[in-house]
């Protein structure tokens, strides 16, 4: 039986038209119901959703191409380049598909003569699909491979990070795995917002991070040293220009590099600074207001504490004022100018200096300082002259900052930092001008300890530090050193803080044998704010300036024997 | 017979038939274009990063060093080289003052 006569078939003679008519209505309604849906489809299609499908697509797009693709950059302060990703290619082999194998090698060794003929022939003959033979190849060796026509090659990009720079300032860019993930530095810290495809810029100079690692590096020559580490800080903000730890690596080699070259010994290493932590002793000396400035202490005899006896370098047989006791760099004064502020003040500045926990810097690789803290006099007696509690650069660098900052605490960042922030204030002003001028005296006075420091035309001011180094035995090495030197200038108004620290250096002839700070360590001061001042836009002055010696107090220093009578 | 409602209708169909394709069209090619586009864009990203690694690699300051020693004959900048023109004119009168006791 047909549709048709079905349809037309008349079941019921009765009610022949109104079947028809429902049929009719029944294929209208589905008919009029279907052109509804076509019609909003074809509606949404060509106009009102067309604008939002693009925008998903195309965000959908940009999304996946910086997830993917490229990991974000590190630039410097002023925009120069640390880190980038770029497109390198691979050179991977399918053995299956390689018809003549001798005639395979013989082909590729041309090329790459890196290769080893017997790995070679050894990936050849597996009976895997997918091999890489090079992680990466030139642009030429890539037409120089298309020209041969070696069957079964596939060359494949792949993504790489490289460091323009070399050596320059690795250790705080870290390094990235095979995958690129940041596992060192700044590449870590940042691993979330670089792989997002952002990019970060850091407070480094490259610049200043040269010329840094230049001077200290010929110094560590010269005095055949194991290495060293310096910081460059601005003194006000705490923003660091340059930070070194030598020796360093080639960033690009990050994964190759098995060695302690990759210590980082500005930030992670911990060191007995020596004398340099006597600037601290003496400022919390004028802060806790229990030592008068009048106050002198006589040094003239060891001082046998327990089982101890703490001695001076340069004896002197009369009692020195503080400014006397941090020139001249006394032990004896500075453990009895600590003896009379007390164990539980020296803990108290030393916790609000932060110089009892890990920096607050961006990178992982920092160190716990390690602080004596028996509550024994002794122990607050090593340690106001840096013995007994080890710190790491930075530390150095962030209290020597707070000292001169008109006392108000410094925070060393690697970013820009934020000009709205307020620090703790630690120190008073009138503190804070005491310090400066007794560190200006340090470099400038000629019973000072860091003579070799003065730079001509630029005020600067610091403090020595030489330690024995703590031998792998126990106790203290007589024959090796850490020497330092915290710095910061120029000191009627001071802009910037350095502090070296330099590993185990030898005496030399032309150093008639000393090895202390202030013949290692002080001429790299010299010689780096010398260099880095037209760039810092640091004018030199002259004694002609009427702002030379502008909030600096002059305290007269006694030599050599001067003040026996006292 | 053709009825009326029947034109329509078909010519309907047809009209949304072929407007339902050539949009469908329209958006196919429009993909490939961005696809193409952001491939481009890929490729002149990674072109840049080369090439801003290489500007890089080339201003490395002990190169630049090197070349400003070499081939400018310059010299390291010392405080002796800076003048303060206020100190200039200090310098200047108290001279000539002096001369002129």
């Amino acid at each position: 039986m047909k549709v048709r006569d079905f349809l037309n078939n008349d079941f019921s003679m009765k009610n022949n038209l109104k079947l028809r008519k429902i049929k009719l209505s029944i294929c209208g309604a589905l008919l009029t119901f279907s052109f509804v849906i076509i019609g909003y489809k074809t509606i949404s299609l060509a106009s009102l959703n067309k604008v939002n499908t693009k925008n998903i697509s195309s965000k959908k797009n940009q999304l996946s191409f910086f997830v993917k693709s490229n990991r974000g950059s590190i630039y410097d302060r002023n925009g120069e380049l640390l880190a980038t990703t770029i497109k390198v290619n691979s050179l991977n082999i399918n053995p299956q598909e390689i018809l003549n194998k001798n005639e395979t090698i013989k082909k590729l060794k041309k090329i790459f003569p890196q290769l080893n003929n017997q790995s070679l022939r050894k990936k050849l003959n597996t009976r895997k699909r997918h091999l890489n033979l090079l992680r990466e190849i030139s642009p030429n060796e890539h037409v120089l491979l298309l020209k041969q026509g070696i069957e079964g090659i596939k060359i494949e990009p792949r993504n790489k990070r490289v460091y323009p720079n070399n050596n320059l300032v690795s250790h705080i860019l870290g390094g990235t795995n095979i995958d690129g993930k940041g596992i060192a530095g700044i590449e870590k810290s940042f691993n979330n917002r670089l792989l997002n495809g952002k990019d970060v810029t850091i407070s480094i100079h490259n610049g200043i991070q040269y010329i840094t690692e230049k001077i200290l590096s010929e110094q560590i020559k010269k005095f055949e040293a194991e290495g060293g580490a310096g910081i460059v800080m601005n003194a006000k903000n705490g923003e660091i220009y340059a930070i070194t730890s030598l020796p360093d690596y080639n960033a690009n080699s990050y994964n190759s590099i098995f060695n302690q070259n990759l210590f980082n010994r500005a930030t992670k290493g911990i060191y007995e600074l020596g004398s340099t932590l006597k600037l601290i002793t003496a400022a919390v000396a004028f802060e806790s207001g229990r030592v008068n400035e009048s106050d002198v202490f006589d040094v003239s005899n060891p001082l046998r504490v327990s089982s101890r006896t703490i001695r001076d370098f340069h004896p002197l047989n009369y009692r020195l004022n503080i400014p006397e006791v941090i020139v001249h760099s006394s032990n004896i004064g500075s453990a009895k100018i600590a003896e009379k502020f007390g164990t539980s003040t020296q803990l108290k500045y030393l916790k609000s200096l932060g110089l009892m926990d890990k920096l607050n810097l961006e990178i992982p690789e920092l160190g716990t300082p390690q602080v004596r803290k028996d509550g024994k006099l002794l122990s607050t007696m090593t340690i106001s002259y840096g013995h007994g509690i080890a710190i790491t650069l930075g530390h150095l660098a962030s209290a020597t900052a707070t000292i001169v900052n008109d006392g108000i605490h410094v925070k060393p960042t690697l970013l820009i930092s934020n000009p709205n922030q307020l620090n703790d204030r630690i120190f008073s002003s009138e503190t804070s001008k005491k310090m400066k001028s007794i560190m200006r005296l340090v470099v400038s006075s000629k019973h000072g300890t860091a003579k070799k420091a003065q730079a001509t035309g630029y005020l600067v001011g610091g403090k020595t530090g030489t330690a024995e180094k703590v031998s792998q035995t126990g106790g203290y090495s007589k024959n090796q050193n850490i020497v330092a030197f915290t710095a910061a200038y120029p000191m009627n108004n001071p802009q910037f803080v350095i502090t070296i620290m330099i590993d185990n250096p030898k005496g030399q002839k032309f150093s008639f044998g000393y090895r202390t700070a202030g013949w290692v360590a002080a001429p790299v001061i010299k010689k780096l704010v010398t260099r880095i001042s037209p760039i810092l836009n640091i004018k030199p002055q002259t004694k002609l300036s009427s702002d030379f010696s502008k909030g600096l107090i002059k305290y007269k220093i006694r030599g050599k024997n001067k003040g026996a009578n006292l | 017979m053709i009825r009326y409602p029947s034109f329509i209708i078909v010519f309907l169909i047809v009209f949304v038939a072929i407007s339902l394709y050539q949009v469908k069209h329209f958006i196919t090619q429009k993909e490939l274009e961005l696809a193409a586009i952001n491939k481009k864009i890929i490729n002149t990203q990674s072109d840049l990063n080369i090439l801003k690694a290489e500007l890089s690699y080339l201003k490395r300051p002990n190169r630049i060093e090197k070349i400003a020693k070499n081939k400018l004959d310059l010299k390291e900048i010392s405080a002796i080289d800076i003048w303060n023109l206020q100190h200039l004119v200090e310098v200047t009168k108290s001279m000539a003052e002096s001369e002129v006791k």
